[in-house]
């Protein structure tokens, strides 16, 4: 039973000739993590705008082919300061925000809003004015305001594009729970490495349609790996002309060589 | 008592019975009047760093801060009427402007815009209409921010900030257009946020912490538009 | 191509802002044509050092100096003639109608004749490889490419000196790649490269010399092939070593190369030493 689902869809922005996104099929289930990989321009970040119903219908253009999608949805864009409510005074407040524009009852919303900052470890900044927040600081504001609105599917564009690596072992870390407690999440993000352990499928975009669906190992598949699309690892073993199967991480690379 | 506790409608009310004062009542003691009451106000505390945009800035002290930014605002507005009236009249103006500003001013460093849209939602307004109140109110901050940044980054590029007329204009174009395309080009995406949030016409809202509102504020908002709807037929009755 | 070869020294600096100190008693120096990463958490202090490069902020106690120009005394657009830079959300000072008319902006207020401002602009254009976006609208470009306009901005001013705060936030694997491959390009044109990073991977590939800061206070001053290999310097950062440095250390290759395409090389002699794998 799919939480999302596009059959056969193409999109084109307003005034736009050519299509954002050609043909494409896709389907997540309950507790699985998609990631869309492909290089700028792919159509990645289209397609999570079109899975989060935001186009055509507040983004406007035009789409055909079916969009199904149950369950709440929430996404992430890839720059956090556009993204602030600028109606919250506190961090606290932005977190919150979502939540009680759905209208829950406030002890839901603290709960939730509690368990959100605890996840991204931003308790210290509770009270911090978003305005003055750096812009790693705030990426997890905005993250942390999305994943408090306990939506069925989240959407997730380059998440980490603004955070230390520590910061973004802990994003992944929670993508990974959340899935875990049932959540579908699809991301769109050019940390190849931190693919083989994060999602469970990997799609490969190029020119807004779907070269290829499959496991992480497509990370170290031939025209992945032409494209520039393979992990650290696999990109090495192959450079060396080391042969197939092919690592995807230090840890397989380790394992391999001391057989 | 500071003033972050009055209610945001009282605040409201305040600050649009000084400049309606101002130009009710006989220029200039009316003016002068209503002026030295609003800059007072300035000296209120309670006004917080965030809203004052001065937040991140480095030895921010309160209180004359928002005296200050409402002096500086007021400012330009006095050089221009010299240039076009006379003393007498550019003063009348100059007090009923100044009033204006500095009400402006005062409430926006007062009034965060996440305790205004509370009380209208608790009012009873939908939460678009708010929200323009709130956006309003909360982009100068922000702007001001990015605006620094404009200038160091432009600075940091050769822009020189001194100069006759033709440099000055040139340098302003490229201060501005980047503050004015970059704020125009977020909006877009500033909406999809805000969608994404569930901040859609209709959205039932959960008020977080709606602002108190005490029947001592609720009388004295009353008797503040009484006051100036009677002045205002004092004033016709006069000149009449 | 620079102008002007000068070294950034750093004497015994002090900043706060207010009373909150920000800098302690920095020192150091980079000769014409070295790279280094400026390393450490947030709140350490790298943007304010940075800033003090460009003349932003001043010190106040110690020196700062471009070669032979003292920043004390010098406005930022004085300091443009030596000090190219870029920091968080530059994207923002972008306003002109076209990629190259932005890039031209610098080398115009630095008094540039038309032909010099030409040639600056086509050279960094080519050096980030934007050359065919030339003519678009810096907003009709996706955000990533206008981040890579404001580095173009910055080395059309052909400065001595780059400073960079996070250039590769928000950028994939090749842009990555061709940022590294500009800067590699300054700095055998003799301009001394200094980057605010914590991306280790993009750090190994084209930066050498590593400047750690921790709460105010210059707390390493090591090649950066050494730190990115050790752990135990990186641990109390933050920083974990990148991906190809951890490779390397796992297999114990020989000499631990941290570039990939040396760490490919080594494995694949090793390899071919221990025969087939």
């Amino acid at each position: 039973m799919a939480r999302l689902t596009l059959e056969r869809v193409s999109f084109w922005y307003p005034a736009m000739g050519r299509p954002a996104l050609r043909d494409v099929s896709l389907a997540a289930a309950p507790g699985e993590v998609i990631a869309l990989v492909g290089n700028v321009g792919a159509g990645a970040s289209t397609l999570l705008l079109v899975a989060a119903d935001l186009a055509p219908r507040v983004v406007g253009g035009r789409l055909e082919g079916r969009v199904k999608g149950e369950g709440g949805r929430g996404i992430v864009l890839p720059t956090p300061w556009t993204q602030l409510s600028g109606m919250a005074f506190t961090v606290w407040d932005e977190v919150a925000f979502g939540p009680a524009n759905l209208g829950w009852p406030r002890e839901r919303i603290a709960g939730a809003v509690d368990r959100s900052l605890a996840a991204l470890d931003i308790g210290a900044l509770a009270a911090r004015d978003p305005a003055t927040l750096s812009g790693g600081e705030l990426q997890r504001v905005v993250i942390a305001g999305i994943v408090a609105m306990e939506p069925a599917l989240l959407l997730l564009d380059e998440p980490t594009a603004e955070l230390d690596p520590e910061a973004t072992r802990l994003v992944w870390r929670l993508v990974r729970a959340l899935a875990g407690d049932g959540c579908s999440v699809v991301v769109a993000t050019s940390d190849l490495d931190a693919l083989p352990e994060l999602a469970d499928r990997i799609v490969w975009m190029e020119d807004g349609a779907v070269r290829r669906i499959g496991a992480p190992a497509l990370l170290a598949e031939q025209s992945l790996w032409e494209a520039g699309l393979a992990t650290t690892v696999a990109d090495v073993w192959r450079t060396a002309r080391l042969g197939a199967p092919y690592p995807l991480t230090v840890a397989q690379a380790e394992r391999r060589w001391r057989q | 008592m500071t003033g972050g506790r009055l209610h945001p409608f009282t605040l409201l009310a305040i600050a649009g019975t000084l400049p309606a004062l101002a130009w009710i009542l006989p220029a200039p003691a009316g003016g002068a009047v209503t002026t030295a009451v609003a800059l007072v106000l300035t000296l209120t505390p309670g006004a917080s760093p965030g809203l004052t945009g001065s937040g991140s800035s480095p030895g921010w002290r309160p209180g004359l801060v928002v005296l200050r930014t409402a002096v500086l605002t007021a400012a330009p507005f006095w050089l221009f009427l010299l240039l076009l009236h006379d003393v007498p009249s550019t003063i009348a103006i100059g007090l009923r402007l100044t009033t204006m500003i500095a009400s402006v001013v005062w409430v926006g460093a007062l009034l965060p815009p996440g305790r205004l849209v509370e009380a209208m939602v608790a009012a009873g307004w939908g939460v678009t209409a708010a929200y323009l109140f709130a956006a309003a109110l909360s982009a100068v901050p922000l702007l001001k921010a990015r605006a620094q940044r404009i200038v160091d980054a432009q600075r940091c590029r050769g822009l020189s900030p001194r100069g006759g007329v033709g440099r000055r204009l040139r340098a302003l174009r490229a201060l501005a257009l980047p503050l004015v395309l970059s704020v125009l080009h977020e909006v877009d995406e500033r909406a999809l946020a805000l969608e994404t949030r569930g901040f859609v016409p209709g959205a039932r809202r959960t008020p977080l912490a709606p602002p108190r509102d005490a029947t001592a504020e609720r009388a004295g908002r009353w008797l503040l538009l009484v006051g100036c709807a009677a002045a205002l037929a004092w004033r016709l009755a006069w000149r009449g | 191509m620079a102008a002007v070869n000068a070294e950034l020294r750093f004497e015994h600096v002090s900043f706060s802002y207010g009373t909150v100190p920000a800098l302690r008693d920095v020192s150091f120096a980079l000769a014409p044509g070295e790279r280094a990463a400026l390393l450490g958490r947030n709140g350490a202090g790298k943007s304010t050092l940075l800033r003090l490069v460009t003349g932003l902020l001043h010190p106040a106690e110690g020196s700062v100096s471009v070669g032979d120009w003292e920043t004390r005394g010098r406005p930022p657009e004085s300091l443009a003639r030596r000090v190219g830079s870029v920091f968080q959300h530059a994207d923002q000072q972008l306003f002109a109608r076209s990629l190259r008319d932005d890039v031209a902006f610098g080398p115009r207020a630095l008094g540039h004749g038309a032909a010099e401002v030409a040639r600056r602009v086509d050279t960094a254009l080519a050096a980030l490889e934007l050359s065919a976006q030339a003519a678009e609208h810096p907003y009709d470009l996706p955000p990533a490419f206008r981040k890579l306009a404001t580095l173009a901005g910055a080395l059309a001013l052909e400065p001595a000196v780059l400073v960079l705060d996070e250039p590769t936030a928000g950028l994939d694997r090749p842009l990555r790649a061709r940022v590294a491959r500009a800067l590699a390009d300054r700095a055998a044109a003799g301009v001394v490269v200094l980057v605010a990073t914590h991306d280790l991977a993009f750090a190994a590939e084209v930066l050498e010399r590593g400047l750690v800061l921790d709460r105010g206070r210059l707390a390493g001053d090591a090649p950066l092939a050494a730190l990115l290999t050790s752990s135990g310097r990186l641990a109390p950062l933050g920083l974990a070593p990148p991906t190809g440095a951890a490779l390397s250390a796992a297999l114990d290759l020989p000499g631990r190369p941290v570039r990939q395409r040396d760490v490919a090389n080594t494995l694949a002699r090793v390899a071919a030493a221990r025969g087939p794998v």
